[in-house]
């Protein structure tokens, strides 16, 4: 049990993986202009990575080595549609504002990474706490790159107001730059966190 | 390997198509609801039902596509009062999509354009009050046309064709307007 709680807390600080594997850098760059967005794509994101991670896990003795990548995009681009086709049915504003970036979950790295480095060689329970505790991760890095975007490019969050009145929004947080200038400044923090740890 | 992969595949496929099927109704009702649906509450006036989820589906006349049109009816106190329906013509770029209020007594009741792709600060205007609300309590008649054919409707200046093209758009709905009346009422 001990090892199944490890897998999945390793993904929501240690290898966190937008801001410790810094993988799946398009959606977080992307779509991060509002908390919401984050939030929606991390959970779609999670459900992909979970699914993915519990069959792949399954199959893991029946896939043979040389077409196990094909294999696995298979079973992720399934489950993929399957998010897409839930968004269109279920959450049809969220899914026009995320657009394109849905369909292209199939190749986010971390997702095959996890399938290729994780999933393949562990069993059900682990694959499936990881896959959890990464995706989780994401959808908190996520969330937290478009609160910050959110709060200071449009001076709400999760489209509450919350600036004060004579607050003037920078309409840079909102568009690329803003995205990378935010998460450098994420990754920095992150990384004197970790060295004041260290030295201690 | 082959078989392996194979299997997968045909599993994927099958699930899928599960998928597909599961989710058409709902997603087809939030296109509705969020593509068609505003349009239809902007054209259509006084009702107490909801248009959206009364649509009728008629197989007289198929619209470009060849799909049958879809009807949506406001109803007051049961009784349908008007109906609403979309309609396309071409305008400068490629088609304009319309959708329709009409009234049963074939008035128009509003217009509203769903999809164009004109050219942005020039045809694209058509989409303005300015120019949509023109055609409120127009009948098919003479004075639907733009005012330099003798018409009632100020085109938008500089875009001719997308004018002409919405104008066109709407009265092909209203000489479709006696079938249709047949056969909701």
């Amino acid at each position: 049990m001990g090892a199944v709680v490890r897998e999945f807390t390793k993904g929501l600080w240690k290898e966190v993986p937008p801001f410790r594997l810094v993988l799946g850098l398009c959606p977080t760059l992307a779509v991060t202009t509002a908390a919401k967005n984050g939030v929606g794509m991390g959970l779609a994101t999670t459900f992909v990575l979970v699914c993915s991670n519990l069959i792949i896990s399954i199959l893991r003795n029946a896939i043979p080595k040389k077409v196990r990548i094909a294999a696995f995009i298979v079973v992720i681009a399934s489950f993929v549609v399957i998010v897409e086709l839930m968004m269109q049915a279920y959450f049809y504003p969220l899914y026009k504002i995320l657009g394109i970036f849905i369909p292209l979950i199939v190749v986010n790295c971390i997702i095959l990474g996890r399938a290729e480095a994780f999933a393949s060689k562990n069993s059900v329970l682990p694959s499936i706490a990881d896959g959890l505790g990464m995706g989780l991760g994401f959808t908190m890095s996520l969330t937290l790159l478009g609160a910050i975007r959110e709060l200071l490019g449009n001076g709400t969050v999760f489209g509450i107001h919350v600036m004060w009145e004579s607050f003037r929004p920078f309409g840079i947080m909102l568009k690329p730059p803003g995205a990378f200038i935010c998460l450098g400044l994420i990754l920095s923090l992150m990384n004197w966190i970790s060295s004041k740890q260290r030295s201690h | 390997m082959v078989f392996v992969l194979t299997a997968i595949c045909a599993g994927s496929a099958l699930v899928l198509a599960y998928a597909n099927k599961a989710t058409k109704p709902a997603r087809e009702y939030q296109l509705l609801k969020y593509v068609q649906g505003p349009s239809v509450k902007k054209v259509l006036k006084g009702y107490d039902n909801d248009p959206i989820r009364d649509v009728i589906e008629i197989s007289i006349g198929k619209d470009e596509k060849g799909h049958s049109i879809k009807i949506f009816p406001a109803k007051k106190d049961g009784k349908i009062i008007g109906i609403a329906y979309s309609s396309s013509a071409q305008g400068y770029h490629g088609q304009i999509e319309v959708m329709v209020g009409i009234d049963m007594n074939g008035t128009i009741t509003g217009i509203s354009i769903m999809r164009h792709s004109e050219t942005p600060g020039l045809g694209a205007r058509v989409v303005e009050p300015a120019f949509t609300n023109q055609f409120a309590g127009l009948k098919l008649s003479g004075q639907l046309n733009l005012s330099t054919r003798g018409g009632k409707i100020d085109g938008v200046s500089g875009a001719t064709f997308s004018s002409q093209g919405v104008v066109s758009a709407v009265r092909k709905a209203l000489e479709l307007f006696p079938k249709v009346k047949k056969e909701v009422s």
